[in-house]
């Protein structure tokens, strides 16, 4: 259990974990779980039970809606695709409250005819790079993570590590840039770029710079 | 310490009233943001009062003077019960109160150092009194000065063993400039706390651990008074018992309140009833005045006297270069200290003990304390602080670290050993996830000096860097690479190996800078040209430089590092490259848990020696002409 900085905002920088995702990729036996909805917590707990080494399961605060059907099959660094259509542009990896952000964000989009692909990845280690590598190559390698964790050592960097030589591929990172402040939960996740308008502006932007550069 | 005067019935009332005026200011601000610790502050009210309106000699309208007494809330979640008190001695807005944890104003959940009255960030329980600890030591051995150190703790909190560390850091330096109010309100947050009500266990405890202990009723203002003014000649424990929730009768004692403001009628009708309480005594409260004995200290431009004196092709580890460094930078600097964890004989910094033993703490094998103490002495700006154990074991003081972060802090600390390069000790004593703990902190400056001259430059640097500054050293020996008037700075890289046509940039650093010069060597043989960069620092990583270089070699990058593959250097050159186009990157690092072996060996078995690093280039480069 642990809370960031969309957990109990107020309570302030002390008590949100934004580095416990790079603390534990980088024990070599662990297997981190960052499940996003009440179904696959309990996958996640179960999986954790009967999977080797160290586990970690990062959890939220928040009460988020449930995406998954009860019966949901979920293994470990296989990940989700729980937005998408035939006509989408960017690919946005997203985790806890983020994942739940970009749903928004994608819904948003549409109104303005943008659509974007939406990744549940489950494990952050291990990381499914094949499958966010195949939904990339299918919205022309663009992918955009979005983390309520610190820059260093996260999901950000675990995606780039993936994708590093990929041609053609563009990859933005949305992350915690420095040591948070008290406030609530949805202020500190505009103030830290991390929100729905965050992920919808950072969305427009990728596609006019790919726009520009055609 | 002065003869105990009983105080007038006066001043006891008027101290009882600040009590209760606090109790209502905690209730009114928890319930107008929806969230806090009504409770946890109600138990010490008493405390509280008596502390700031009796007993601490400071200066309200400057609050980080350097002669004043210094006070830790190591129960940070007590947060509004401070804010309160401050308001009470005029420095803050009464009406700022109801402000609390509002993104728009600086009374945060927690206390935090963008409040002036606020030398440690605290909210991570169990570190206060270790900062408390560096504070007094300072006090009573660097600054020789007459201020005391306060700090005022959790029962909850005492279960961590950080707290026992400071403890023992307390009685065995005779810190007698240090209190501790030990809040014994018997309730944690889910449960109470193991020895509940038993203030004569922690009475104990306390004794067994070196304190003086007197245990108090902590609602008693007289009963404070006098524990709080008898004669000390070693660190003191005041165990206060109290009641949670104590002028909340639904809540006091009662399991279930933690962290719940009261609801709004709810708190309208106690307040009004502790209100009621409070009488119209007419006696105004001052704190004493300090004694005004502390030096002022500048810790600008702490330099070092001269260029290094290694030459070129000598021999020399990085950890022997840090401790000649330390001792260097101590001979004309005399606000420099040094902290080790019982490892200075492998770390080096005994050559700073050696020369300034005044300014060197032996803080034994307690690491997180020692971060705490680290902080500590470097709180009010009063000391350049470094401090070393191995690179690994600074992982057990995470949240130490963390905490500084938050705290604002300048620490600078040093790991050594890092890398399966230390050898046959194995595994548990290898630094192999340091870099990417330290990347992940906010304000942190990584450097990862390669040989004995950048080492000195990274120390005379990391002294006047702000934030958190981390040196990660080698045990083994390796040759100086730099002219002693090599200039460096914090986010540039060196390129210490080029041609004009270059096929692969290599990036290495430390023993693995090293391997990568090695490699060049044989591949030149074969008629394959590497450039090789030291990065000097992996956070701020030289970005453009690395992009700028990489561009010279046709976009092809080889990253090795003595490190795991997640989140050190291979995955910061990563991040910097990754929207580039046409770049190739391939990173060498450690796969898995090493184990013993001598450091060739285990270089080679963990793919990050010279051969492995040249067969790396060999590869890239076959794979490119078979591309084309």
């Amino acid at each position: 259990m642990n809370v960031t900085v969309s957990f109990l905002g107020e309570d302030g920088p002390s008590l949100m974990s934004l580095e416990d995702m790079a603390m534990f990729r980088a024990i070599p036996t662990a297997t981190i779980f960052y499940p996003s909805d009440g179904v696959s917590i309990e996958k996640a707990v179960e999986l954790a039970a009967s999977t080797k080494g160290v586990c970690y399961i990062r959890t939220s605060r928040p009460e988020n809606s449930v995406i998954y059907s009860s019966n949901e099959d979920f293994h470990v660094g296989q990940a989700k695709v729980v937005y998408q259509s035939t006509e989408d542009k960017v690919t946005v990896v997203g985790a806890g409250i983020t994942l739940h952000e970009a749903m928004a964000a994608a819904d948003m989009l549409k109104k303005e005819r943008i659509f974007i692909r939406v990744i549940d990845p489950f494990t952050i280690k291990p990381l499914d790079s094949k499958t966010i590598i195949e939904n990339a190559r299918q919205t022309r390698g663009r992918i955009l993570t979005v983390e309520d964790h610190y820059y260093e050592g996260g999901l950000g960097e675990a995606v780039c590590s993936a994708v590093v030589n990929e041609q053609g591929f563009t990859l933005q990172r949305l992350a915690v840039a420095h040591v948070p402040r008290s406030g609530k939960p949805n202020e500190l996740l505009k103030i830290y770029g991390i929100d729905r308008e965050a992920i919808c502006q950072a969305v427009r932007k990728m596609l006019s710079g790919s726009a520009n550069a055609k | 310490m002065e003869d105990y005067h009983k105080p007038d019935q006066q001043t006891l009332q008027a101290l009882r009233n600040i009590a209760n005026r606090l109790r209502v200011n905690s209730i009114k601000a928890t319930t107008a943001a929806g969230s806090g610790h009504p409770t946890s502050c109600c138990s010490v009210a008493e405390i509280m009062s008596v502390l700031f309106f009796n007993t601490m000699k400071y200066r309200p309208e400057d609050p980080r003077n350097i002669n004043s007494d210094r006070f830790v809330l190591s129960k940070g979640h007590a947060a509004p019960v401070l804010y309160a008190v401050w308001a009470e001695t005029g420095y803050l807005k009464e009406s700022e109160l109801i402000n609390l944890r509002k993104v728009d104003s600086i009374l945060e959940g927690h206390p935090v150092p963008k409040q002036q009255f606020v030398d440690v960030a605290t909210g991570s329980l169990g570190q206060g009194l270790g900062a408390a600890c560096g504070m007094a030591y300072t006090g009573k051995y660097f600054d020789k000065a007459s201020y005391n150190v306060y700090c005022l703790l959790g029962d909850g909190e005492m279960s961590e063993g950080s707290v026992w560390e400071a403890m023992s850091f307390a009685s065995h330096y005779k810190l007698d400039n240090l209190v501790a109010i030990l809040d014994i309100n018997r309730l944690g947050q889910s449960d109470p706390a193991p020895l509940q009500h038993h203030v004569e266990k922690y009475q104990k405890r306390c004794e067994a651990f070196g304190w003086n202990a007197v245990i108090v009723d902590g609602h008693s203002v007289e009963e404070l008074i006098k524990a709080l003014s008898q004669a000390r000649h070693q660190p003191t424990a005041i165990i206060a018992k109290t009641i949670k929730g104590k002028g909340i009768p639904a809540a006091e004692d009662k399991m279930g309140w933690h962290g719940k403001p009261l609801p709004k009628d709810m708190a309208e009708s106690v307040m009004k009833d502790i209100q009621a309480r409070i009488t119209n005594n007419t006696k105004r409260l001052y704190p004493a005045t300090p004694i005004e004995d502390a030096q002022p200290v500048s810790l600008r431009n702490v330099s070092m006297p001269s260029a290094p004196s290694y030459k070129l092709g000598e021999k020399i580890a990085t950890r022997k270069a840090y401790g000649m460094a330390l001792a260097k930078l101590g001979r004309y600097n005399e606000h420099v200290v040094g902290l080790d964890g019982d490892t200075k004989n492998s770390t080096f910094s005994e050559l700073f003990k050696n020369e300034h033993p005044e300014r060197y703490v032996e803080c034994y094998i307690a690491e997180q304390n020692m971060v705490s103490i680290a902080v500590g002495c470097a709180a009010r700006d009063r000391n350049v602080v470094f401090a070393s154990t191995f690179a690994t074991f600074f992982t057990r003081a995470y949240d130490q670290v963390r905490m500084a972060a938050i705290s604002d802090s300048n620490i600078n600390l040093c790991g050594s050993h890092c890398g399966v390069s230390i050898g046959e000790d194995g595994p548990s004593q290898m630094g192999l996830e340091d870099i990417a703990m330290f990347r992940a902190i906010p304000t942190a400056t990584i450097f990862y000096p390669s040989d004995g001259v950048s080492t000195e430059k990274a120390v005379e640097l990391a002294a006047n860097t702000k934030g958190v500054c981390f040196i990660r050293t080698s045990r083994p020996e390796n040759t100086v690479l730099y002219n002693s008037n090599e200039e460096f700075h914090v986010g540039q890289a060196k390129v210490v190996y080029k041609t004009s046509d270059d096929h692969v940039t290599v990036i290495g650093a430390g023993v693995t800078l090293h391997e990568a010069l090695a490699a060049a060597e044989i591949l030149k043989k074969e008629r394959i040209n590497i450039r090789v960069i030291d990065p000097f620092t992996i956070k701020p990583l030289d970005s453009k430089s690395i992009v700028e270089h990489a561009k010279a070699t046709r976009g092809r990058i080889i990253i090795v590092e003595d490190h795991y593959y997640e989140g050190g250097l291979g995955e910061a050159v990563c991040s910097a490259v990754v929207n580039e186009t046409g770049f190739n990157v391939h990173r060498m690092a450690v796969a898995h848990v090493p184990r013993s072996g001598k450091p060739t060996e285990l270089l080679k078995i963990f793919g990050i020696d010279r051969d492995a690093i040249a067969q790396a280039v060999r590869k890239m480069l076959s794979s490119s002409t078979n591309a084309k």
